[in-house]
């Protein structure tokens, strides 16, 4: 039987899949992993999502300290 | 990227109908919109262009050949008809009549040929060679650029150029000193800054977005600012619409008359002096010159200004070249103190980083699957195709991601499918009964 679930399809790049993977294990909002690009997930988890993502990808890049 | 407005098709699919029928009485604003417009809908223009007839959509979709054929023809249609150049009516399309009129005009020469702009029958005592229009062009607009990074040679821009940098959001005048108020009129606006006299501008974000567009977006955005503005000034919108096209479709080295001009676009010109997409010697002369900053604005193809001047520096003084000229010509990175860099020549590094910027694409939709058969998942997809709903598929999974547009539609299409898979079940069960039966 067909089955039709609500939700949100976010389309990004293979790294940030992977990042996305891993938040999904402090709580699970993944509804179907599609493919290395795709992830089908819970619409409320969007701007959070968003948040998180920032937050890692800037602890990853470099930032010149502020003059004391 | 997505909050900067910089595409005149954007703009132009806002304006209604009686708008584009009286844009479309000038033969060079139905040229000039056509070569805005990708090639496939050239195509479709040119191929109805002399066809009297309404065209069958069914007649029209035989031109397509399969279903990525068939999709490109519904978006360039969509395209065409918010441009009001083609309606459908019962299942047929109809060009707009007066923009067929004219455009044929603009492709014959027929009509009113001033829309073309006139060109002066004496020669120009003053004459200027490409080669100077180009230089001034060069020099006005990055009068600007730099103006905005604070790197300012000579003279600030003039007070109409700072008015539109400061309306349209690309600088400010410090976060307290101009209250940002969109429903403020322009005439306001331009009082409350002679008032504070600007104070020490200042760029903003969006003002920084702009500098890492080319060339052409970037003067494109200056003239959309223009028209917002133009419209809360109560100029005619047509009129100043129609004068960007008709500078689209001048010849860059010629001279044309400002006296067939109507008192709004005199004003204009004189704005538009002051970007360098014209030149005029002086105030009130009776001509006035394109530069490549007009004659491109159309064309769909890079600006290229600053090569084609490096082109023409490097065959004029190529003897007297040092190598710090030639640093000079590739462009500059301005280090300011507080580590950010300021730069507008290496854009295509800078966009890149800006791509990764927005790093999540998200779109709500209904996610398909678990479909018993194949063939159902094949006939599903291929009716939400035709619809053109599918963001996502995969036919191994049986799996799809369909807009919420289109969900009801496809939801319909899959209870009708289930329903007839059914009864066709029943008919082959009963079948087989009778059969076992005798």
């Amino acid at each position: 039987m067909v089955k039709a679930v609500k939700g949100v399809v976010v389309e990004c790049d293979p790294s940030v899949k992977q990042i996305i993977l891993g938040l999904n294990e402090r709580g699970q909002f993944i509804i179907e992993d599609l493919d290395d690009t795709h992830v089908f997930v819970d619409a409320s988890c969007i701007e959070q999502l968003r948040v998180d993502i920032d937050e890692i990808l800037n602890e990853n890049t470099y930032n010149v300290e502020e003059p004391k | 990227m997505s909050k900067f407005q910089t595409s005149i098709h954007e703009y132009l699919e806002t304006l209604p109908l009686q708008t584009f029928n009286r844009l479309y009485q000038k033969p060079a604003t139905c040229l000039a919109i056509f070569r805005l417009l990708p090639p496939l809908g050239k195509q479709i223009i040119m191929s109805s262009l002399y066809v009297d007839t309404p065209i069958p959509v069914d007649d029209m979709k035989l031109w397509f050949k399969g279903k990525t054929g068939l999709a490109k023809h519904k978006e360039a249609m969509k395209r065409l008809q918010a441009l009001h150049i083609f309606s459908e009516e019962r299942g047929n399309y109809t060009m707009n009549t007066i923009f067929v009129e004219q455009f044929r005009n603009a492709l014959t020469g027929g009509g009113n040929s001033q829309s073309f702009g006139l060109a002066t029958s004496t020669p120009d005592k003053h004459h200027v060679d490409v080669a100077f229009l180009d230089d001034y062009a060069t020099k006005q607009w990055e009068a600007i650029l730099h103006f905005m990074v604070g790197t300012t040679e000579g003279r600030p821009p003039c007070k109409g150029v700072l008015n539109l940098l400061g309306r349209s959001g690309l600088m400010t005048g410090g976060p307290d000193t101009i209250p940002q108020s969109d429903n403020m009129d322009a005439r306001d606006y331009a009082s409350q800054m002679a008032r504070h006299d600007f104070g020490v501008p200042k760029i903003t974000r969006k003002g920084f977005q702009f500098l890492l567009q080319d060339i052409n977006t970037q003067v494109w955005a200056f003239l959309l600012q223009y028209l917002n503005m133009a419209e809360s000034l109560n100029m005619d919108l047509v009129e100043v619409l129609t004068f960007f096209f008709q500078l689209g479709s001048l010849e860059l080295g010629n001279d044309y008359s400002s006296e067939t001009l109507t008192p709004t676009q005199t004003h204009l010109l004189e704005d538009l002096k002051a970007y360098g997409i014209v030149y005029q010697r002086k105030r009130g002369s009776r001509r006035f010159y394109p530069t490549r900053l007009a004659t491109t604005l159309t064309s769909g193809t890079p600006v290229m200004l600053g090569s084609h001047t490096n082109a023409a520096k490097h065959s004029a003084a190529a003897s007297r070249k040092t190598e710090e000229e030639e640093e000079d010509d590739h462009g500059f990175i301005i280090m300011e103190t507080n580590y950010r860099m300021y730069a507008y020549t290496v854009v295509d590094q800078i966009r890149l980083w800006e791509i990764e910027k927005n790093r999540l694409r998200p779109t709500a939709t209904w996610l398909y699957s678990q479909f018993n058969r194949q063939q159902d998942f094949d006939g599903t997809l291929e009716y939400a195709s035709e619809l053109g709903v599918v963001l996502w598929s995969n036919p191994k999974k049986r799996q799809m991601c369909i807009k919420t547009e289109g969900h009801q539609a496809v939801g319909n299409y899959i209870r009708k499918m289930i329903l007839r898979n059914k009864e066709q079940a029943q008919q082959h069960r009963q079948q087989h009964v009778a059969s076992v039966g005798t």
